[in-house]
């Protein structure tokens, strides 16, 4: 099988194992991932390659009934919040004994999110703690 | 700047219409505001055409089958909001003085447009469309936010589905024209927890047009001339911005600029009508509107107060739950229903003594931003 990120240059290793790769304006301090050409909020264009922390908090979820793109249920998306100021969109582990809570601690991790044919597709997803 | 007026209103039937042309669906809607206008159809100057899905040279296709040729005509697009993209386009033509009499058509045919049967697809660049994100799923996770920020119920969501549903029981031309209970709301098929199939707005076909001219145009057509107090078009900030999921910036913001523009706020809005894709969206309109506080929205709800008899009801026409929504159409739409109202010919979807109306329409999901563009007309007589 063939592994092919779903956008390049998305995840990258931290401290604590592979995470998602953002960066950070040296201006206004804000962050962005994916990772942006220019400060989307002060318009600075100095930016500095930084690790996202590996957790966040559920800030909504959902577990739709109908497929997604690449995605047949059972199926959970949702949005993360992380501790640098931003939400994250994402796919989310269901794991039985650890139901979906808003503000609940999630981690990420890498992992194949679909194949076609021969290839791959890799990204990332969230797991309840 | 001068005064821009509606004489003229038209809508096609609504529904599953695959046996139609998105033209033939627009020659009904103009033909009808024609009439109503009693304008003859070659005094019309000037054309705004719309449609979302399989455009190309909207208006000239519809036009040429009322009798309409070699005008100025102008094609727009803007997802949802493209019939408010129209109206304001044609809208600031007669405003300015480059024209005194001129149509905005909004057409679709949702059935046999190359997205018939499927969710709108991600298109290659779309990131987060391919990790999941579709517009059910988003407003699923909006109406999970209510849930947590406003003690809002499943039964909530319901509830603005069964209101919607009923007064599109009241509107000949809504798709459904059936009522639903809050139990068989909740007891459709789980579309994204935790909303479900009922508070969905179908695939639909159909059309709608408004005839807008000068204030001296009107006069001598019309003994009830509908006012455009304000014309608003924004687009979407980036979703980055965003405080919560439970307001649209963008919106409130075009609200903001429409009431001040129009000179009245909200409590002088006698009757709105508002893009409710989805059931729990509607309530998020209600605190961008500003017609309660924040935080306020579900008690509004429950009161009863946005239903048909109460002190502000919103979508009287069955919304785009109920009357259904073909993409280019329903921003026209909506203007066409609130007009309706302000000349008191609603029939038994009425709302009593209508002075100040509102029409709203939003509409896009493009990746990195809040939304695609929000368009918001207030109306009055």
């Amino acid at each position: 099988m063939e592994k092919i990120l779903i956008k390049d240059g998305i995840l990258v290793e931290g401290p604590e194992g592979v995470t998602l790769a953002a960066n950070r304006c040296k201006s206004c301090g804000r962050v962005f991932f994916p990772k942006s050409k220019f400060c989307l909020d002060c318009q600075g264009n100095e930016l500095e390659d930084i690790p996202l922390n590996k957790q966040g908090k559920l800030f909504s979820y959902t577990t739709p009934g109908m497929p997604s793109s690449h995605f047949k249920p059972p199926y959970a998306v949702g949005f993360v919040a992380m501790p640098e100021g931003l939400r994250v969109f994402a796919p989310l582990d269901i794991i039985a004994d650890k139901p979906f809570k808003i503000g609940m601690e999630m981690e990420v991790h890498e992992d194949t999110l679909w194949t076609e044919g021969e290839k791959e597709y890799v990204g990332y997803r969230f797991r309840p703690l | 700047m001068r005064d821009v007026f509606i004489i003229g209103v038209g809508q096609s039937t609504f529904g599953k219409l695959s046996d139609r042309t998105a033209a033939d669906l627009g020659v009904e809607a103009v033909s009808e505001a024609i009439k109503d206008a009693g304008i003859k159809p070659r005094d019309i100057q000037i054309a705004y055409g719309c449609r979302v899905f399989d455009a190309l040279t909207t208006a000239q296709s519809v036009l040429k089958g009322v009798g309409v040729t070699a005008i100025e005509m102008v094609n727009v697009e803007n997802a949802c909001a493209s019939g408010s993209t129209a109206v304001r386009g044609l809208w600031k033509d007669i405003a300015f003085g480059l024209y005194d009499v001129g149509v905005a058509v909004g057409v679709e045919s949702m059935t046999t447009s190359s997205i018939a049967g499927k969710l709108i697809p991600p298109q290659k660049d779309d990131f987060d469309g391919h990790l999941g994100l579709t517009f059910p799923t988003y407003f699923a996770l909006i109406a999970r936010r209510l849930m947590e920020t406003h003690g809002a119920t499943a039964e909530d969501f319901a509830m603005v589905s069964v209101k919607n549903h009923h007064h599109g029981c009241l509107n000949p031309r809504a798709q459904y024209k059936k009522e639903f209970t809050v139990e068989q709301v909740l007891a459709s098929f789980m579309v994204a927890d935790p909303i479900t199939l009922l508070q969905c707005c179908p695939n639909t076909d159909g059309a709608a047009a408004v005839i807008m001219c000068s204030e001296d145009v009107a006069k001598r057509y019309t003994t009830k001339p509908v006012r455009v107090a304000a014309s608003v078009l924004l687009s979407a900030d980036y979703f980055f911005k965003k405080t919560d999921l439970t307001t649209v910036t963008m919106g409130k913001n075009a609200c903001r600029m429409a009431y001040e523009m129009a000179g009245v706020g909200p409590e002088d809005l006698d009757v709105i009508e508002l893009h409710d894709a989805f059931a729990c969206e509607e309530i998020i309109h209600y605190e961008d509107m500003g017609i309660c506080k924040p935080g306020e929205s579900i008690s509004l709800l429950r009161s009863g107060a946005t239903a048909l008899g109460g002190k502000i009801p919103v979508n009287p026409s069955g919304g785009l739950l109920s009357l259904g929504h073909p993409l280019g159409a329903s921003g026209v739409r909506v203007i066409g229903e609130v007009a309706l109202h302000l000349r008191d010919q609603a029939g038994k979807r009425q709302v009593p003594n209508a002075r100040v109306g509102m029409a709203q329409m939003l509409g896009g999901m493009e990746s990195g931003l809040e939304a695609g563009a929000a368009g918001i007309h207030i109306l009055t007589i």
